[in-house]
């Protein structure tokens, strides 16, 4: 039945020729050469390569380390009387992330069922689909954030769509990644009974899928909250455009109330989150 | 009655799955299947509910030529084969009523199966099929919190549910523990009994297939070495079934030429 | 309810017990309907401009229209010269980020320190991970200066929180089942850790280093944007000064090296978690 298939040597074991070790019965066995000192190597020359790009250097470091304990002080001696102003924008950061995951999530879950190799039989539409989610995901929040402060004006609605793009991206491409994934066992029995496709996908695999969904939406959700507080620096509203101020004004206590309100808020996403995953799951 | 004239099926790649197959079944018989693994036990299943197209011959299902159905006819046709997987095929997130419920499906409005809509007297038949397999007391619980033997009596109450004439199982007690196993063999002997199902097996626990089926069908290399009553299987005709190796009569291990035969 | 008669006791019974889950759904899909339509209050969504539309059309010829000559101009403002920093500046984030987690992912597995130590060190990565990477960039510019060596110190840092986050899952995941045998063979600590536990951690741990290097690469496309180096700076300029045509040649160039980076990484990834096949 089998075809007996040749196997393909790599290169490497073609120019470094594995060693054969003879046992003192006669049965003998072939080591490959270890690929170790090649690896190492090629991260030398890369490092190398790196770190005159980057102009790296030690020096500067350890000279002005200072400087760091400087801001990292202030920082984490946080200006509580900072706080009303910290309040609206982080409002509208939580409001802008609200919206562009919702609709992201949304958008993603048909897209990624058709991008899903076991549901879309069809290889020409499911390499499409996937192509155009890595072309999404491939462009950072902020340069969408860009383009559609450019386009629709200043403020959160751009933000919001700029995290819409963001999340259809992460959320796409995990959840079809999960669906693969998933026990198409039941798809075949509701076949079997004389279901079909439609039918057969409704009841069988997306009471899979959705938990997933659901749990992929929530991790989504955080990460915006997080990121989206960047959005600002190109005026798409929320936390960043304060950020950027009180930098620029050298006020890094103000800064710390910034950067101390959004780990809470996070926190407390996180722990709603993990709550509703319990509930779901 | 299922007719199968001179039936063969020959995969893609050359393997022959079933070679000049002719059978008679007669509604309400209760066959076992049993042979190696590979020998086209499943094939011969999967071609009653055309799970698999036949390649060759004429399979006659209550006088339906199931290779001439297509689209819509045959998910008809196939509403009154029940089948039953080694793997359960059960959405183990959903409810085990849920579950049952599911084969309902081909049968309602499209907006009912998208919200999961279904009538009180759907849900109650559902639950009575629950009832025959003595599970009722699961109905609400998930699938994931049952055992082996309790998800494959779940299964089974789905195709009851479905209410069909046949029902074809796949190897239904291969993952299931010995004691498990007769459980549920003996759900399927009742179920045979009560509603007049006619209900085609296949196994590899030769003992279980003596103990409840009528009539036992031996396959070898997609072709039929033995066809008769469960009663007159002896020796000799396990020795023709299994290549002349020895059988070891009850156990869930088959081991031939230095392989391993683990429950298919 | 005569239909129902000819059903037994037991079943009917099963019935009036089962649970309604229909007002729950109800409830949770009004809640997020109420989250969203508060978060659009406020929102100045007005209809798209004229100034607006003329924009977007620009953006999309610019992005069709790329301007080709910036691909093959190999100064220091040329696409390939940007491309090499900006991969440096990852490669070398992720390299130092990866060297500087381990310890604190040691010190934080519930596993190997006391829980109190692992608190500690948990919240430290938790603070390094709230703080947004482009905040750390306009914090260390203060220290580098502007260019791409504050990207790398950046991103060395930035890479801390998930990349320990992760080795911790892959140390607390250990089989202890290894060193069980190990010392069955009499091997002493030294021996356990360099035969039982490097070998098991190193794969999960360069896997883990990799994804974050997909992570970093695209992080180091925007910290450009505060002056830390690579392509982000270029690309924001051209968008600031509408210069679309160049605009459209960093895009197509950002999307294939984002989507041939993650195609190696995921190979690589692949065959470190499942060997050669």
């Amino acid at each position: 039945m089998a075809k007996n298939k040749v196997e393909k040597v790599p290169l490497f074991d073609r120019i470094f020729k594995p060693e054969v070790i003879t046992l003192e019965n006669g049965h003998s066995v072939a080591r490959p050469k270890s690929r170790v000192p090649l690896i190492l190597a090629i991260l030398f020359v890369a490092i190398l390569i790196a770190a005159r790009a980057t102009g790296f250097d030690f020096n500067i470091l350890f000279n002005r380390i200072n400087q760091l304990t400087v801001i990292l002080g202030k920082i984490f001696n946080p200006n509580w009387s900072f706080f009303p102003k910290v309040l609206p924008p982080l409002i509208g950061t939580i409001k802008m992330s609200i919206v562009g995951t919702v609709v992201g999530c949304v958008v993603a879950l048909p897209v990624s069922i058709f991008a899903s190799s076991n549901i879309n039989k069809n290889k020409p539409t499911l390499l499409i689909i996937r192509f155009i989610i890595s072309v999404v995901r491939s462009l950072p929040a902020i340069v969408y954030a860009y383009f559609f402060v450019l386009v629709f004006g200043l403020g959160t609605f751009a933000g919001s769509l700029a995290i819409a793009f963001f999340t259809f991206g992460i959320v796409a491409k995990m959840l079809y990644e999960n669906i693969e994934t998933i026990d198409m066992g039941p798809y075949e029995a509701m076949t079997s009974f004389g279901a079909n496709t439609l039918e057969s996908f409704w009841t069988a695999c997306l009471p899979q899928i959705l938990p997933q969904f659901f749990d992929n939406c929530l991790y989504c959700f955080e990460l915006n909250v997080r990121n989206s507080s960047i959005l600002g620096y190109v005026g798409a509203g929320g936390l960043g455009l304060l950020i950027n101020e009180r930098v620029g004004l050298r006020q890094y206590n103000d800064v710390g109330m910034i950067l101390l309100t959004i780990f809470v808020v996070v926190m407390t996403i996180d722990l709603v989150n993990d709550y509703i995953r319990s509930k779901i799951i | 009655m299922i007719e199968f004239k001179d039936v063969s099926k020959t995969y893609p790649n050359g393997t022959k799955g079933l070679q000049h197959v002719n059978l008679q079944i007669e509604q309400g018989e209760f066959i076992a299947i049993i042979g190696l693994s590979g020998a086209g036990k499943s094939t011969l299943i999967r071609t009653i509910n055309r799970m698999i197209d036949i390649t060759d011959g004429q399979l006659l299902v209550d006088g339906v030529d199931v290779m001439s159905l297509k689209g819509k006819e045959l998910r008809r046709f196939r509403r009154k084969i029940g089948m039953i997987f080694q793997s359960f095929n059960l959405v183990s997130r959903s409810t085990v009523i849920k579950n049952v419920l599911a084969s309902n499906v081909p049968d309602m409005p499209w907006y009912k199966t998208m919200f999961g809509i279904y009538s009180k007297e759907q849900k109650l038949r559902a639950l009575e099929a629950l009832d025959k397999v003595n599970i009722l007391d699961k109905a609400y619980n998930r699938c994931d919190e049952l055992s082996g033997g309790q998800m494959q009596r779940v299964a089974l109450a789905r195709t009851v549910n479905q209410n069909p004439s046949i029902i074809l199982a796949d190897e239904p007690v291969a993952s299931l523990d010995p004691i498990i196993a007769d459980v549920v063999m003996s759900d399927f002997a009742r179920i045979n009994r009560d509603m007049n199902i006619t209900i085609l097996i296949n196994i590899h626990h030769v003992d279980l297939a003596l103990k409840y089926a009528t009539r036992v069908i031996g396959v070898r290399a997609g072709e039929i070495v033995y066809d008769g009553p469960a009663s007159e299987v002896t020796q000799e005709v396990l020795n023709l079934v299994y290549m002349g190796k020895a059988v070891p009569t009850s156990t869930d291990k088959v081991e031939i030429e230095g392989m391993v035969i683990n429950n298919g | 309810m005569s239909t129902t008669n000819h059903y037994n006791e037991n079943v009917l019974e099963k019935l009036a017990s089962e649970p309604n889950n229909l007002w729950k759904r109800i409830l949770i899909f009004l809640i997020i309907l109420g989250l969203v339509i508060w978060g659009n209050t406020g929102s100045n969504f007005t209809g798209i401009t004229e100034k607006g539309m003329n924009v977007a059309k620009a953006i999309l010829n610019g992005i069709t229209h790329p301007e080709t000559l910036l691909l093959f101009n190999f100064t220091s403002k040329g696409i390939p010269m940007l491309l090499l920093e900006t991969i440096s500046i990852a490669f070398l984030g992720t390299l130092i980020g990866a060297i500087l987690a381990i310890p604190f992912a040691f010190l934080s597995a519930t596993n190997i320190v006391p829980k109190w130590v692992s608190i500690i060190f948990r919240s430290i990565t938790m603070l390094i991970r709230t703080i947004p990477a482009l905040v750390w960039a306009l914090i260390w510019i203060r220290v580098t200066g502007p260019g791409p060596f504050c990207g790398v110190v950046t991103q060395s840092i930035a890479s801390i929180g998930m990349v320990s986050k992760m080795y911790i899952t892959a140390i607390e995941n250990l089989d202890t089942g290894v060193l069980e045998a190990l010392d069955a063979c009499g091997c002493n600590l030294f021996e356990k850790i360099r035969v039982g536990i490097i070998p098991q951690l190193s794969a999960s741990f360069i896997s883990t280093a990799i994804y974050r290097f997909d992570i970093n690469l695209k992080d180091a496309t925007i910290l450009g944007i505060v002056g830390a180096g690579g392509i982000g700076f270029p690309l924001t300029d051209a968008i600031a000064n509408a210069r679309w045509n160049r605009v459209g040649a960093f895009v197509i160039v950002l999307v294939l090296l984002v989507i041939v980076i993650e195609w190696i990484s995921t190979k690589i990834r692949a065959r470190l978690a499942h060997g050669r096949s």
